[in-house]
Order: C-alpha cells, then sequence, then structure tokens
C-alpha cells in the first residue's frame, strides 16, 4: 500500500471510530457496491477465514459456538465497518467472543465480505441457514399455558399481565427462546455485611472467588476481599437452571407459543 | 617432543572432561526422543509433559505448606494479540512455544528471548496453536495451512517445510506433533468441509510420509461420513507399542441424514502401531454423533489396580460428557459414567458405549441438549494424580439448543447450536468408580487445563485470570494470582538449578511462578 493510501485508510479509520454519525453520512453518498469492490471483498474473504471462520462458519452462517452473520442487526445496519468493527476489534468477551485488533482497511475489507455474503444468501433464500421465527411454531398454546401455571412454575416468579405483558413485542424468535430458558444478562443485587457491622446494596458487578463488587444507588462502584466481608447475593434468574435439566423438547415449545400470545 | 605434546593433548582433555562434564551442561544435544518416557525434572520434552499424558509432575519443592509464597519469577511478553494455547517445550534450559505462524526460544531461567521464528502469511485457519515437537536439535511446527515445518532448534532457521494436507480442501494443522523414536506424529482439523480425517508418521529427518492412517473413508464415498480430525497430541505406551489417539466429529456436523450407522472411527480412541500405521483396536465414545463432540480430549495412560486387579488403563473425560475407563492392551471397557448433566443418550450398550437418543438430533425447532457443542471439556488437559487416584478434569457444564433443517444441507456444519447456560468447573473423578470428590467453581467458562504434583497441589486458572493454586485432596484454594487475561494453556513445570517453576499462558504473555530464593 502506497504510503498516502495508508494515511488514507488511517483517517478514515480514526473518522469512523471517533465520529460514528459522520460514517452514517456516507450511507446515502456512497453504496456498498462502490467501497465493496470485488478486490476488498476477497481481501475480506481471506481476513474472514483465517480468524473467524472457526466460529462463524466460511460463509458466516454460523460454525461452532459462533451465530450466524446473516440474519445479524449489527450486519444490516453496518455502513463500512461502523457497526463491525467496534465489536471485532473490542470482541464480546461476555459470549465468549475475543477481540481482533484489525487495522481500519481490514475492518472494512472484513464489512465488505460480510455485506457481499449477505446479499448472496438473500438471492438464495432456500439455502439461507439460521434459526427463523416460523421454526420455532411447533408448540401448542394451551399446553404452555399449562406448563408455566403448573409443572414448570413460572408463575410463582412472573406474570402474563405484569412483567411479561408484552414480552412477545419486546423479544422475538431465538432471542425469546434463549431468554427464556436463561436470562443472560439479569440483574444480581448483593448485600455486603462489612466488619463494622454496616451495609452495602447495590448491583452485583463483580464476583470471582476474592473480590465481590457492587455498584451502589448513587452509581459508584466498591469491592471488598471476598473473605473479609459477609455478603448475600439474590440473583432470582438463577432458577430457570434448575428447569433446564426438566423440560422435554415439547415443554419448550409449548412454552414459547405460549409466550409468544403475551403481546 | 611430539610425544609430549600427544601426552598434554591427552592430559588437558582428562582435565577439561573432569571439570566440565559433572555439570552436564556443555554437550547439550537437542533430545534424545528416548527420554521422552522418563522425562528428566529439568525437562519437559512434548506437549503432555511424557507419554502418559497425566500432565502430573514429581516434584515436590512447592507444596501446600509453601505454596502461599509463590511469587513472579519472570514474565515473557509475546507482544501478540493471538492468545497463547501452547504449552511450552522445556530442553536444555530453553522453553519454545507458539501462536499461529510463531515460534519463540526464551531462556527457561531469564525469560529472554533467544529467537523468534514467524512463518509467512498464509490463508490458513488461525484459531489457535498447541506448541512445537522436538527430536534431537530439530523442532516441529505445525501451520495454519496445513504444513509442517522443521526448524533448527539453535536459531530458528527453517530445514524443510513439507505440506500435510491440502488447504484449499479445507485442512488445517494446530496441533503439537507427537515424536516416537524415529516418527513425528502430526494431526489435522477441518470441519467447515466433508474431507477425511488422518494421522501421518513423518520421519525426523527428511519430511517424508512413512504411513498415514485414515479415520474416514475418502470424501465422496456413498453413505458414508467424513470427518474424524486428528487435532490433539495423542500418547504411547513403549512397552506395548502403542500410539493412543482420539478423533474427531464426523461430517456433515450436525446432521447425521447422509451417513448412517456408527460413522467410524469418528468420535474414538484408536491405538495403532507406530511403526506401520496399523490399527491395534478402536472405542468409539459417540457412535453416530450429531453435536459436534470430537474425542479428541487427551486419552490418560495409567497403570493402577481397578476393581483389586492390576490394570494397564487408558482414561478420557470425553466431550460428550462421559468418563471412560478402558483397559488399553485391547479396548474394552471398564467404567462409563457421566460427569457432569447429560442428557442426549438412552443409556450404555453392553460395550460401554453411551446409545445416541435419536430424539435429540439436532431438528428444525431445536432440541435442548447438555452439554452444548463446547462440550463438558474440551482441549484443555485433564491431570491424573496416582497418590489420591484422582482424575482431575476442566470441566463445563451447559445447555444448549441445537438446529438443523434441510435447508442447512449436509455440507460442513449444516446447522448451528444456540448456548443457553454454562459453568466452569474444576472437577475431581474417583477413577474406579466415576464419583465427584470434589469440585470447585471457576466462573461463567472455562479454558484453562490441569497440573498436579507430587506434593498434593494442582495448578489451573479461573475466568477472570486468576492463577489458582488448589489442594489436590479436596480442591480447597492456596494460592492465587491476577494476571489480566484468561489462562487458555495447560500449566506445566519443571526444576532448574534446583527452583521449581509453574509456568501458564494466560492472555498473550508467558508467566514463570517459583518460590522467593529465600523459601526455597
Amino acid at each position: 500500500m502506497a504510503p498516502g493510501l495508508r494515511m488514507k485508510a488511517l483517517i478514515t479509520g480514526v473518522v469512523l471510530t471517533t465520529f460514528p454519525f459522520l460514517a452514517a453520512q456516507t450511507k446515502t453518498s456512497k453504496p456498498v457496491s462502490q467501497w465493496a469492490t470485488p478486490a476488498v471483498v476477497e481481501r475480506g474473504k481471506s481476513l474472514f477465514g483465517q480468524n473467524c471462520s472457526f466460529c462463524h462458519g466460511r460463509e458466516g452462517f454460523g460454525g461452532e459456538t459462533g451465530p450466524n452473520l446473516m440474519d445479524s442487526d449489527l450486519v444490516t445496519s453496518d455502513v463500512r465497518g461502523n457497526k463491525i468493527g467496534p465489536v471485532v476489534r473490542n470482541g464480546r468477551p461476555e459470549n465468549g467472543m475475543p477481540a481482533f485488533k484489525l487495522p481500519p482497511q481490514q475492518i472494512i475489507e472484513l464489512a465488505a465480505f460480510l455485506h457481499a455474503q449477505k446479499k448472496k444468501s438473500e438471492s438464495h433464500p432456500g439455502g439461507r441457514r439460521g434459526v427463523s421465527v416460523s421454526d420455532l411454531q411447533t408448540g401448542n398454546v394451551e399446553a404452555g399455558k399449562q406448563y408455566f401455571n403448573g409443572a414448570g412454575a413460572c408463575s410463582s416468579c412472573h406474570s402474563p399481565t405484569g412483567d411479561l405483558a408484552g414480552v412477545a413485542r419486546r423479544y422475538r424468535g431465538l432471542e425469546l427462546e434463549k431468554r427464556m430458558l436463561y436470562p443472560k444478562n439479569a440483574t444480581a443485587t448483593v448485600a455486603v455485611t462489612l466488619p463494622s457491622g454496616q451495609t452495602v446494596s447495590g448491583k452485583l458487578s463483580y464476583q470471582d472467588e476474592f473480590t465481590i463488587g457492587l455498584t451502589d444507588e448513587s452509581g459508584w462502584y466498591q469491592s471488598w476481599p471476598a473473605n473479609s466481608i459477609k455478603y448475600a447475593i439474590s440473583a432470582p434468574a438463577e432458577a430457570h437452571v434448575e428447569l433446564l435439566g426438566k423440560y422435554t423438547d415439547d415443554d419448550v415449545h409449548n412454552l414459547m407459543a405460549y409466550l409468544q400470545t403475551l403481546r | 617432543m611430539r610425544t609430549l605434546n600427544h601426552f598434554h593433548k591427552a592430559l588437558f582433555l582428562i582435565v577439561f572432561t573432569l571439570t566440565f562434564l559433572p555439570s552436564g551442561r556443555l554437550l547439550a544435544q537437542g533430545l534424545d526422543p528416548a527420554t521422552i518416557a522418563n522425562p528428566p525434572a529439568d525437562s519437559w520434552p512434548t506437549y503432555h509433559g511424557d507419554y502418559s499424558g497425566k500432565r502430573h509432575s514429581p516434584l515436590t519443592q512447592i507444596t501446600p505448606q509453601n505454596v502461599s509464597s509463590l511469587t513472579l519469577a519472570w514474565a515473557f511478553q509475546t507482544g501478540q494479540e493471538a492468545t497463547l494455547k501452547s504449552s511450552p517445550l522445556l530442553v536444555n534450559g530453553i522453553l519454545y512455544f507458539t501462536v499461529p505462524d510463531n515460534v519463540w526460544a526464551v531462556d527457561a531461567r531469564s525469560g529472554h528471548r533467544l529467537w523468534r521464528y514467524t512463518y509467512p502469511p498464509n490463508k490458513g485457519q488461525h484459531i489457535g496453536h498447541r506448541g512445537v515437537a522436538m527430536y534431537k536439535g530439530w523442532l516441529y511446527f505445525t501451520t495454519p495451512d496445513a504444513h509442517l515445518i522443521s526448524l533448527d532448534a539453535q536459531n530458528g532457521k527453517v530445514r524443510w517445510n513439507i505440506q500435510i494436507a491440502d488447504n484449499e480442501k479445507g485442512y488445517w494443522s494446530t496441533m503439537s506433533p507427537l515424536v516416537v523414536r524415529d516418527h513425528v506424529l502430526v494431526g489435522v482439523g477441518g470441519d467447515l468441509d466433508n474431507i477425511p480425517g488422518f494421522l501421518k508418521s513423518i520421519d525426523p529427518e527428511s519430511g517424508k510420509t512413512q504411513w498415514q492412517w485414515f479415520v474416514t473413508p475418502p470424501a465422496g464415498t456413498p453413505n458414508a461420513t467424513s470427518g474424524g480430525m486428528t487435532w490433539m497430541t495423542g500418547t504411547y505406551d513403549p512397552e506395548l507399542n502403542l500410539v493412543y489417539w482420539g478423533t474427531g466429529n464426523p461430517t456433515p456436523v450436525l446432521t447425521g441424514k447422509t451417513r448412517p450407522g456408527d460413522n467410524l472411527y469418528t468420535c474414538s480412541i484408536v491405538a495403532l502401531n507406530p511403526d506401520t500405521g496399523k490399527l491395534a483396536w478402536a472405542f468409539q465414545v459417540s457412535p453416530h454423533d450429531t453435536h459436534d463432540w470430537d474425542a479428541v480430549e487427551t486419552p490418560v495412560l495409567v497403570d493402577a489396580d481397578f476393581g483389586g486387579q492390576p490394570r494397564k488403563m487408558l482414561m478420557q473425560t470425553s466431550r460428550n460428557g462421559y468418563f471412560f475407563v478402558l483397559d488399553r492392551t485391547n479396548g474394552k471397557n471398564l467404567l462409563t459414567v457421566p460427569y457432569g448433566p447429560v442428557n442426549w443418550s438412552l443409556g450404555v450398550d453392553k460395550q460401554g458405549r453411551p446409545i445416541p437418543n435419536p430424539g435429540k438430533e439436532p431438528a428444525p425447532d431445536g432440541r435442548l441438549i447438555a452439554p452444548d457443542e463446547g462440550g463438558l471439556t474440551n482441549y484443555r488437559s485433564p491431570s491424573f494424580d496416582p497418590k489420591t487416584g484422582l482424575f482431575i478434569v476442566s470441566a463445563h457444564p451447559s445447555w444448549s439448543i441445537y438446529f438443523a433443517k434441510p435447508a442447512d444441507g449436509t455440507y460442513g456444519w449444516a446447522g448451528a447450536d444456540y448456548d443457553v447456560w454454562s459453568r466452569g468447573v474444576i472437577e475431581a473423578i474417583d477413577y474406579q468408580t466415576g464419583k465427584i470428590r470434589w469440585s470447585h467453581e471457576v466462573g461463567k467458562d472455562i479454558f484453562a487445563g490441569v497440573l498436579t504434583t507430587d506434593s498434593g497441589l494442582t495448578f489451573t486458572g479461573d475466568i477472570a485470570g486468576n492463577v489458582l493454586a488448589l489442594d489436590t485432596s479436596d480442591g480447597k484454594t492456596l494460592w492465587h494470582a491476577g494476571t489480566g487475561a484468561r489462562m487458555d494453556t495447560s500449566p506445566i513445570t519443571y526444576e532448574l538449578d534446583k527452583r521449581q517453576y509453574v509456568v501458564t499462558g494466560n492472555g498473550g504473555v508467558i508467566f514463570a511462578w517459583a518460590l522467593p530464593e529465600s523459601v526455597q
């Protein structure tokens, strides 16, 4: 790459990272076909093969542990890597995705490949992989309602007219099913009793064997050595784990059918 | 005068020999493969440390009593973004370790770099790298595009570069080869395509193929499976002259429609003659797998009593959730027990193999299954502690929804799984019963392997980046240190200059831990 081009790529990267709104402006001025030239897409394909294909599959349809990127909202809303870039560069440690410190030009190449793949997959809908909302409609609403109020004991914590009112409008398809089975990012709270007897409560923000951290009401983070305090964690969502070993697949599908009526 | 000169020369030689030889340091010759079976304390000459795969060290300087003083001896920064997943080799005071496309030689006493080798940019799979193998003065390094490079261990210069398999067809290699006498055994990865797995024996000097053993029939064979990748290092019994290797899952991965039957020899533990590549026996841990549960986890070789009888055993905590004990002379099963949540089988057959439940094959509307695709354990090394009889494994109890529909086709993955819940737990299994004696939670997931030592210590790591020393008898934490990055490696240990080191790779940094010199 000529020095001038490298500088241009760097500046573009800095601008995109620092001023995402500028990237959005290019949406109307520069269609994908103009920046995602076949050569750029080809380089992106190679990068994707080396770094991403193990988890997301060679075509981005999903592989070992990594989701299908072809039905990803992030890819849909991305312009020249402005959405894909931050995820690639920072990773998603909470989902097990490592960070890839790729330079700006390579982010653009990756994005170009994903957009080209997406276009390709949409023009061949029969071959498209992933889980669609229509795949998850095999359950029975009435049986799901019975499970909710009976064997599953869901109603001991949840209410269709309370916390779950309109849940099917907020989440759909696989996202709803995954949340139903285990809400990964549910908030846990912790009540800490210090040696002095003073108590501090808040959102559980960090926990390992040695340190407990919380965010208090005023928004400050505080932590203590776990062995220097007494603490009680309240994580009601953990009740979902008990059910994982009890569900039949029919229970799951029926419960899904019932939840989808809560619109 | 001439005679005198000769006399002087001879005298000098004698004095020289007496003065310098006892240190054993001047005549460093590389690695004699015969020492891999019984490695000296100042070496870690192969991926698992020895041929048994026990990852158990006889060293006892660091004890449950003094481990609280364990401290940093040195750290080595690779400066690379890639996470270390390799086990270093230690030979003649030099550590050799890798990330994809890179090998480092580092002084094991000080952590300073001697040389670095970088493989040219290539389109291969850069998912991880497990480390090098050594034979005499040569290192053997597998590459993302499925080549094997022989390097001069003195300086990292390339001696030869051969192709193990065709990267264009979908093969790659991340594994650390196993050296058995004059054989370098290499395996491959490649789940994105319907291609057969194999194990290859390479001549350490010439790079020529000695034999190749295919796990599955050639690509395109009707009604037959492909797959069975060989991406982890096996073990070896010198007395029986058998190598033991775990094979990977069949392909297509998540649908079994096009590959009826058991799909031999995928998801199996196989015993091969290293001189001929001839199969002695095979035990399939997952017949007709449809969940990506490679059986490549370390086949650990243990000689001990089982049911009151002395046995030559092979043990594996398999990715499919079952702990297996086999008689390694003939592959007969002694024990099959799950070591965490498992809901995909209808029980165990007469041969000790789990019976897959067809109702738990991936389906268009999803099947809720334990464990997830990553399995109840994976490449992370377990360890066997002979004193307590505990098989200690880095376990990953988990649930996931598995999908496969006709639109997913019958090539490569052919479906997907979406994880629901998981935990990371170090579990100590009683090898005679499969009962879990203790378990130690390490967070929501787990990536670190396990090392045990004869003093009763278990070294591993948690998900937050802490290196942990546990009491092997009860799993209680005795020491920890935060490193700022997750441990994706399995620890090793060695003794140099009467100082015991424990080495871990966290993120892109190698840490060497030891007792302060005043405590030793």
